[in-house]
């Protein structure tokens, strides 16, 4: 489904240059749920924005089913995303002002689905994510675990083709953090496509396939063959 | 602990600078508008206030009583200041003088139209105007002499010394120059050029020696010894009229002098203000001016206090008391409105010579004066406390375990304090738009509406000098036409602007005995309706010098002398017997917002002072006027031409309007973009303190124009309310501005709709300047880092 060559992105500030992505190749099959690892500052996170389409790369190629999206300009990429993507990030970034029910019901508000069907889909994903009693709350009124719950279901509602998690579990105790990731895998048996920023190889068992960044390079690519064993 | 309040307070505008700017910028319009405005309320005030005695002196008014209605005018018979002088008590000076009229005034080769007055010796008593040569005690005694003004005798003599050398008036009398003494300045209600005995007055105006009661043509003042006697000497002169003549209507009343500029008009004997109404809305324009750029200030240091919450939550646990915290934050507003002082200052120097002129004002700082200084440093201080109050208070309100916890401070209560605050500016705004609008409505209204005659193209000069001979004039007046530069020319006893000559005792068949209407009288040389492009409604106008005991009448006239056939009618005007020959369209003398004056006019080739002349429309304009002037200036070498348009005289009726409409335009603009100024702000921390939420709704597919509604709907929200607790507000106000216009618009819905299309524009442009950067940001900025 995605399938990325020779990307390479540079950050230019005053004083210096960096090299944040580096001859990039990734292949990403529909319905695979791959890890990105990797230490700090290696270029995870920006490989995950480019991916989401919230940045731009200098050079290489973005297909997505056979669409290429380096090219588009920033209103086709907003299209793009919000038709095809999902994101769940570290902190959550839920709108404080906003209920548990507004904040999962936005996605669908800009994608133009009728109110009452709106309400149908929010209330159904409510549902699954077992957070019924709390769709009237605010963010603040949440734990964390919730609180990224509340995230996912917002990734979700849309019924994006990829969901992109940028370090989901990272502000989670293990507890918290474990629901999250049953959620995702979930999510990816539903066949979801799924790629994870994350720090935790506990969390990366979870997924199919390991992605190792360093300093802008993939370095290694380990295919995870005991998970579905694990998880039975 | 100052010092280090100074410190932190200077760090943090210096590190806020965008919103110092906007606050100081804010403050520093505010400041200056409500400065100009209140030097021209200052200066207002001023008026006739530079006399040492000024609050022990009366002006004499004369009250008139005609048909149950009582006019005012400050006009009083000659004999009234010797009387009232010797036989009322308290009383330290009465004086009498003409009111300043043009004459001619020459030394040598030099010769000036300038405006003068006779007055009596105790004049300068009552009023002290400043000598610089001559002495007070000794002049306006001899008969042919005279006081000139600074600039009056520089202009004369140049750098000679004037004193004891004789100038000309009128190129009849020489007189002696007395003294010297110092220019009068423009806050003066009798204003001359140069001073001359009454006496002298007396010599060219026999008939005044004997006039008695008869005819008002003096101003009579009197100065008391203290204001203790006030009551009883008001008391007196109120009969003094019918003391002198019994069947007098008229009675007299002592009008502060102090008063004389502001409270001019009078209803049924009664002041009733004048001038001052206007002041008082400038006034009341002044301060709210800048208590919108307070609520600015008010605004964003509100809005600030996300920001400044952090700072307060640490100075709090390390032990900082409320009080001190106060403290600080007054601080920092204070410094930002004596930094807009300073500014306001610049802008005020530069804006003062402009505004001088546009209000035919003389406004200047005047740094050596207390008062000045006292008003500037109360200005400054009052307007650092408002602004600060609410922030200081709110802000050092917050607590601190909340604060630091990162609990969202910014509670509801805050913002709607915000709201109301913009609610309130926008109201101000809004109505100020409307009001403008009105003005202008009102003026252009009055401008356009017929006024009975063709002033465009009409010009008029005195008949002075030569002219006074009727052979001369009519030389004048052939010449005039066979030259081409203008089509006819005709004579009248005042100008076409001017009021005055007016009398009760006019006597018509069929007269109510008890009637007493008040009619205005003129003479009027040949072919005047023709010249003056008004028309007949029935009968014939002048034709020769036969129809001098013939006259014509104007349609209110007619109206209220109910005649049915007005022409051939012999009324009796002043003792006169007059054969009415034709009835005129009504045409506006006085005031165009009033409806005509009954009128009679009579033709006496003798009592004419003014040529009027229609340009002939086929010759340009400045070649017409140099033909014409070259023709005067030829028949009548000795005087100055002194012609002018009768356009520009009529214009002058629009002053008070006209300066209501420059004021209101020029300060409700400064108060729109000081509200403006407020909105960026608060626009400018909203989008800051909303970017996070902007990134996350860009990142789940919002689009720029989702956003921009998103940021802007709250805005509009506010301006919208405030649009509707404007319009009955400023219904009100123009309706009240409006029923003092006999002649006046109808409201129109048109001024509102302006208002609200002005405002909402203005407004979602100022957000949308600070919204689209926003909106057009890449999100993942915003949520990197947290
Ligand atoms: N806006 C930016 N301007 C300049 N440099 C940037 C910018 N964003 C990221 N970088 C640099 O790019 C590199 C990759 O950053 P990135 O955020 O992708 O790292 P990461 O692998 O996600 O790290 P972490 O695990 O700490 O989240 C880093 O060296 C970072 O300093
Ligand atoms: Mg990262």
């Amino acid at each position: 489904m995605i399938r990325i060559e020779k990307l390479e992105k540079i950050y230019k500030t005053e004083e210096i240059e960096t090299t944040a992505l580096n001859d990039i190749n990734l292949h990403v099959k529909e319905g695979e749920f791959v890890s990105i690892m990797g230490p700090s500052g290696c270029g995870k996170s920006t490989l995950l924005n480019v991916m989401g389409l919230l940045d731009k790369p200098e050079k290489g190629s973005y297909h997505f089913m056979d669409t290429e999206l380096l090219g588009l300009n920033d209103r086709e990429r907003a299209n793009f995303r919000k038709r095809n993507m999902g994101f769940v990030f570290q902190n959550f970034n839920l709108i404080d002002e906003l209920t548990v029910f507004e904040n999962i019901e936005l996605p669908l508000i800009y994608n133009k689905i009728a109110t009452s069907e709106r309400k149908r889909l929010v209330n159904e994903i409510i549902e699954r994510m077992n957070i019924v009693n709390r769709s009237g709350h605010f963010p603040q009124q949440l734990s964390g675990g919730q609180q990224q719950r509340v995230a996912v279901a917002r990734a979700l509602v849309t019924k994006p083709k990829l969901v992109l998690a940028d370090e989901p579990t990272g502000n989670l105790d293990s507890s918290h953090g474990n629901e999250v990731m049953e959620l995702l895998c979930e999510l990816n048996e539903a066949g979801t496509t799924i790629v994870m920023v994350t720090h935790s190889s506990h969390d990366a068992s979870f997924s199919n396939r390991i992605i190792n960044l360093k300093d802008g390079h993939v370095i290694s690519e380990k295919m995870n063959k005991g998970r579905n064993e694990e998880l039975i | 602990m100052f010092r280090l309040n100074l410190k932190i307070a200077l760090r943090n505008l210096w590190k806020n600078k965008a919103y110092t700017l906007i606050n100081m910028g804010g403050l520093a319009i505010g400041l200056a508008s409500c400065m100009v405005l209140l030097m021209y309320v200052a200066y207002e005030w001023s008026f006739d206030k530079q006399f040492k005695n000024n609050h022990k002196t009366y002006v004499v008014y004369n009250l008139a009583n005609a048909s149950g209605r009582i006019f005012s005018w400050a006009w009083t018979p000659g004999d009234m200041a010797p009387d009232v002088e010797q036989s009322i008590p308290g009383v330290a000076y009465a004086s009498h003088s003409s009111y300043p009229e043009d004459r001619l005034i020459s030394y040598g080769q030099r010769n000036f139209k300038k405006s003068g007055v006779f007055a009596d010796p105790s004049f300068l008593k009552i009023l002290d105007y400043k000598f610089v040569k001559g002495n007070p005690d000794k002049v306006l005694k001899g008969v042919n002499t005279i006081i000139l003004t600074e600039t009056m005798a520089r202009n004369l003599f140049g750098d000679e010394d004037p004193i004891n050398k004789t100038v000309k008036l009128d190129n009849a009398e020489v007189l002696k120059v007395e003294a010297i003494i110092e220019d009068i300045p423009k806050n003066n209600s009798i204003r001359f050029d140069y001073l001359m005995p009454w006496a002298l007055n007396v010599k060219v105006n026999p008939w005044m020696k004997t006039n008695g009661y008869e005819g008002n043509f003096c101003l009579t003042l009197i100065q008391l010894q203290d204001n203790n006697y006030f009551e009883r000497a008001n008391a007196q002169i109120k009969g003094i009229y019918k003391q002198h003549k019994k069947d007098s209507n008229s009675e007299a009343i002592m009008h502060p002098l102090s008063k004389w500029h502001l409270y001019s008009n009078f209803e049924n004997g009664k002041s009733v203000g004048g001038r001052i109404d206007q002041i008082k809305i400038f006034f009341i324009l002044a301060f709210c001016i800048l208590l919108i750029a307070c609520v600015n200030f008010m605004n964003l240091s509100t809005a600030r206090s996300e920001k400044r919450g952090k700072e307060v939550g640490v100075r709090k646990t390390i032990g900082s008391s409320r009080k001190s915290l106060i403290g600080q934050f007054l601080l920092e507003s204070l410094l930002l409105a004596l930094m807009g002082m300073l500014v306001a200052f610049v802008l005020l120097e530069i804006s003062l010579p402009y505004f001088d002129e546009l209000l035919d004002v003389n406004l200047s700082i005047n740094y050596s004066d207390w008062r000045f200084w006292s008003a500037l440093t109360g200005l400054t201080l009052i307007t650092g406390f408002i602004a600060g109050s609410y922030p200081a208070f709110y802000l050092s309100s917050f607590e601190p375990v909340k604060v630091l916890k990162g609990a969202t401070i910014v509670g509801n209560s805050s913002l709607s304090v915000r709201r109301v605050l913009v609610v309130f500016q926008f109201v101000f705004a809004t109505c100020l738009i409307i009001c403008t609008t009105v003005i202008y409505q009102q003026l252009s209204y009055i401008k356009n509406k017929p006024i009975g005659y063709q002033r465009a193209g009409l010009i008029e000069m005195p008949i002075q000098g030569n002219f006074k001979a009727p052979e001369k004039l009519n030389t004048l007046k052939d010449l005039l036409i066979k030259s081409g530069a203008v089509s006819s020319v005709t004579s009248f006893s005042r100008g076409l602007n001017e009021d005055g000559n007016n009398t009760f005792s006019v006597e018509w068949p069929g007269k109510n005995l008890k009637d007493e209407t008040l009619f205005n009288f003129r003479f009027a040389g040949l072919d005047f309706v023709k010249t003056i492009g008004t028309d007949m409604i029935s009968g014939r106008e002048f034709l020769s010098s036969s129809d001098s005991s013939n006259a014509i009448i104007n349609e209110s006239a007619a109206k209220i002398m109910g005649l049915k056939n007005p022409v051939g009618t012999m009324i009796n005007s002043q003792g006169t017997p007059l054969n009415i020959i034709g009835v005129m369209r009504d045409f506006v003398i006085e005031s165009p917002y009033y409806r005509a004056r009954p009128m009679i006019v009579y033709h006496h080739m003798r009592e004419v002072n003014v040529i009027i002349a229609r340009l002939n429309p086929a010759m340009n304009v400045s070649n017409a006027i140099g033909k014409i002037d070259e023709i005067i200036k030829t028949l009548n070498p000795e005087y100055p031409v002194g012609r002018k348009f009768v356009n520009d005289g009529f214009e002058q009726k629009f002053q008070n309007e006209k300066l209501l409409r420059t004021l209101s335009n020029w300060f409700g603009g400064f108060a729109v973009f000081i509200s403006c100024l407020g909105l960026l702000g608060l626009a400018l921390f909203m989008a800051e303190q909303r970017k996070k939420e902007i990134s996350i709704r860009k990142v789940l597919g919002a689009s720029t124009t989702n956003i921009l509604t998103l940021l802007n709907r709250d805005f509009i929200r506010l301006v919208v309310i405030a649009n509707l607790i404007a319009f009955p507000l400023a219904y009100i106000i123009v309706n009240k501005w409006l029923s003092a216009y006999e002649y006046r618009i109808n409201i129109s819905i048109l001024p509102f709709v302006i208002a609200a299309v002005l405002s909402l524009l203005i407004a979602i442009l100022t957000v949308s300047v600070q919204s689209v950067k926003v909106a057009k940001s890449n999100p993942i900025d915003a949520l990197k880092y947290e």
